[in-house]
């Protein structure tokens, strides 16, 4: 142990010439563990930003950016970790992270603790809002998601509608807060289906909403299991009721374009300014199409740390807390307009109304 | 740096505790169980139920326990008509029943979401007093549960739990009773395995049902087998290692220039590899266990 931590002190000492010449960011996203995929698609967009960035001069004169981004292995234990580790000993003044709502809270209420800026990317819970003064959230949570879809479910004259979604904390948010703004705009939610994660079949959670007769199959899902329920439902021919989905592109990457044929949904905007640019540089360095749709937050992210620094003219927490609230009025993101609200939250997100007919097409 | 040393220490604190709570039912019981998680849990979710409705540490600490012992008590019920083998099986679902339940009834447990917001046990004090503080607290709480394991498996007790493990039907024919044997260890073992739990949940400051899926289970018991099974300074060891080791591996890949993605294969080469390593050349783990005199544990 004393060669351990000999080995790191060394490691703290050697360091610190470099810092003088570069602004060092940190970022914990989960690179390895069930959301290993997610993350590492967060980890190419702050890539990317970090490249954009240097390539065009770096910050504060001239000097370069980097980001350390940790792995948080889908453990609290492991973020708290990275979170601390990046804190004291790297001692950055702004931290990026996580994806789970679980892990981003108790890394977030650390961070605001310490007095650094949090940068939340990937948590739609509804408690990232109470966090507290220097957590900053850049994607919407999941107020704004099931709101838009609520009010979008209602212009197409739905009334009854049955909900699917995973039961995590995302999919509780969800489905909580869509209920929430449905019955609120008039609509009536018929049935509420929790399902979980990993089965190979959900012909009876299917079968069940059935039952409920809805207007409109309202659902979220992931990649595999998305595919599953697609291909069920159009086996079961309950797919003649319309479909729709929140994070269309999400719900339906991994599935056979006959089985989501007519499809609605919602998904995040890359038409923005900034977005083509960003899409066609993610192709051009990954040799793919987007792989989820959250990689775009981690570039959003850096790109306006950034911008906070070049604005406050300093790297000190606080001043670059003040500036990103100045630049979190109508700023140009690869994901849209990024516009926080008092408590920092992002309040609104101009997501994309999509329909499937041969091929994504916009309503 | 310091700071990030105290964290270190804390957590590999929590994980000794757990690990010798393990080490108490495995190592000496021959009770292998698979739900060691889920006595952590109790001790989380104690903390956080008591905090959700306004009733402070003391009864958060005494609910943590309560639930420990019933929890053991129902793993003990159940191992009365299983083999040592079936009842880890059993011990692993009920682990997985109650992380569903924890998941599910939010109006008790806050659902998938959690409770948030837990206060710092020294959260008043000024830094770095405050994790200075958690850390002689969690000294104090390792070595109160190091000295009572040292004291149980030294004596006759102790003889009787290690003739359970290697030849039950001997120690039943001795007049021993092994469905109290394994229960009295269990509870023990579990209000040690609560205790870590309580203090994990009031130094994370939040509390949910990710935090007890079954890889974490299996997390203590790589920290048990390395350090050694059947020895208490083993598994303690075998803690304070794994979480350094965990620790440390960000920093080598900074020293030596590797991408984010190393550390994420680094760390499961560690669990994985070195358990695999010390199951194939060294199943006495690092520091073996002692046989005979009493003085030895």
């Amino acid at each position: 142990m004393h060669k351990a931590l000999l080995a790191a002190a060394c490691l703290a000492l050697s360091s610190l010439p470099a810092l003088a010449q570069e602004v060092v960011l940190g970022a914990v996203v989960p690179l390895s563990g069930a959301s290993a995929t997610l993350g590492d698609d967060q980890r190419r967009g702050i890539e990317l930003a970090v490249d954009k960035i240097n390539e065009q001069g770096g910050v504060l004169g001239g000097k370069k950016l980097r980001v350390i981004v940790e792995d948080s292995g889908g453990r609290a234990p492991s973020a708290l970790d990275a979170a601390k580790k990046l804190v004291t000993v790297d001692n950055v003044p702004v931290v990026i992270g996580e994806y789970s709502s679980g892990i981003t809270i108790p890394v977030g209420q650390y961070l605001v603790q310490e007095g650094r800026v949090h940068l939340n990317i990937g948590s739609s819970s509804g408690k990232i809002r109470g966090l507290g003064d220097g957590s900053f959230s850049l994607i919407g949570l999941d107020n704004v998601s099931s709101g838009f879809a609520a009010q979008d479910v209602v212009d197409n004259k739905w009334k009854k509608a049955a909900v699917i979604v995973p039961n995590n904390a995302y999919g509780q948010g969800v489905a909580e807060q869509f209920q929430k703004a449905f019955s609120a705009l008039g609509g009536e939610v018929v049935t509420t289906v929790m399902y979980t994660e990993g089965q190979t079949t959900y012909r009876r959670e299917l079968q069940q909403m059935e039952r409920s007769e809805p207007d409109v199959y309202v659902y979220s899902a992931y990649g595999k299991e998305a595919a599953t329920i697609n291909r069920e439902s159009f086996e079961l021919g309950i797919n003649s009721t319309p479909w729709y989905a929140i994070y269309l592109s999400m719900c339906t990457s991994d599935a056979d374009p006959k089985f989501v044929q007519g499809q609605y949904g919602l998904d995040l905007n890359y038409i923005g300014p900034d977005g083509a640019a960003y899409e066609a540089a993610y192709k051009a360095k990954y040799n793919e199409p987007f792989k989820t749709s959250f990689n775009g937050y981690g570039y959003d992210a850096v790109m306006m740390a950034a911008a906070a620094i070049e604005k406050a003219g300093s790297a000190a927490p606080k001043a670059i807390s003040a500036a990103l609230k100045e630049i979190g009025n109508g700023y140009k993101g690869a994901t849209g307009d990024i516009t926080f609200d008092a408590d920092r939250q992002r309040s609104k997100q101009p997501y994309l109304k999509l329909k499937i007919e041969d091929g994504v097409q916009q309503r | 740096m310091f700071e990030f040393l105290i964290h270190v220490a804390i957590m590999a604190c929590l994980y000794g505790l757990l690990s010798l709570s393990l080490n108490l039912q495995v190592g000496f019981g021959g009770l292998v169980n698979f739900g060691q998680v889920i006595l952590f849990g109790c001790g989380t979710y104690g903390a956080a139920i008591a905090f959700s409705h306004q009733l402070g540490p003391v009864a958060g600490i005494a609910l943590g326990i309560v639930f420990a012992v019933v929890v053991a008590a129902a793993f003990a019920r159940l191992g009365r008509n299983l083999g040592a083998d079936y009842w880890g099986i059993a011990t692993l679902a009920v682990a997985e029943v109650l992380r569903i339940l924890a998941n599910n009834e939010a109006w008790l447990t806050g659902g998938a979401q959690g409770i948030s917001g837990i206060p710092l046990l020294f959260g008043d004090m000024p830094r770095p007093m405050g994790p200075l503080m958690t850390l002689g607290l969690c000294l104090v709480l390792l070595l109160a549960a190091w000295w009572l394991c040292q004291r149980l498996t030294t004596s006759r007790y102790g003889l009787a739990l290690k003739l359970m493990r290697e030849e039950p039907q001997l120690a039943a024919s001795l007049g021993y009773d092994l469905a109290a044997l394994k229960t009295q260890t269990l509870m023990v073992a579990a209000v040690l395995a609560a205790a870590s739990g309580f203090v994990f949940a009031h130094y994370i400051t939040f509390v949910g049902p990710d935090q007890l899926v079954s890889s974490e289970t299996f997390l203590i018991w790589a920290m048990v087998i390395i350090g050694g099974s059947g020895n208490h300074l083993g598994a303690i060891v075998g803690a304070i290692l794994m979480q350094f080791l965990f620790a440390f591996v960000p920093f080598v890949k900074d020293a030596l220039g590797l991408p984010s993605e190393y550390v994420a294969a680094m760390r499961l080469t560690l669990v994985g590899g070195g358990l695999l390593a010390f199951l194939m050349w060294r199943t006495q783990g690092l520091i073996p266990e002692r046989i005979g005199g009493k003085q030895n544990g």
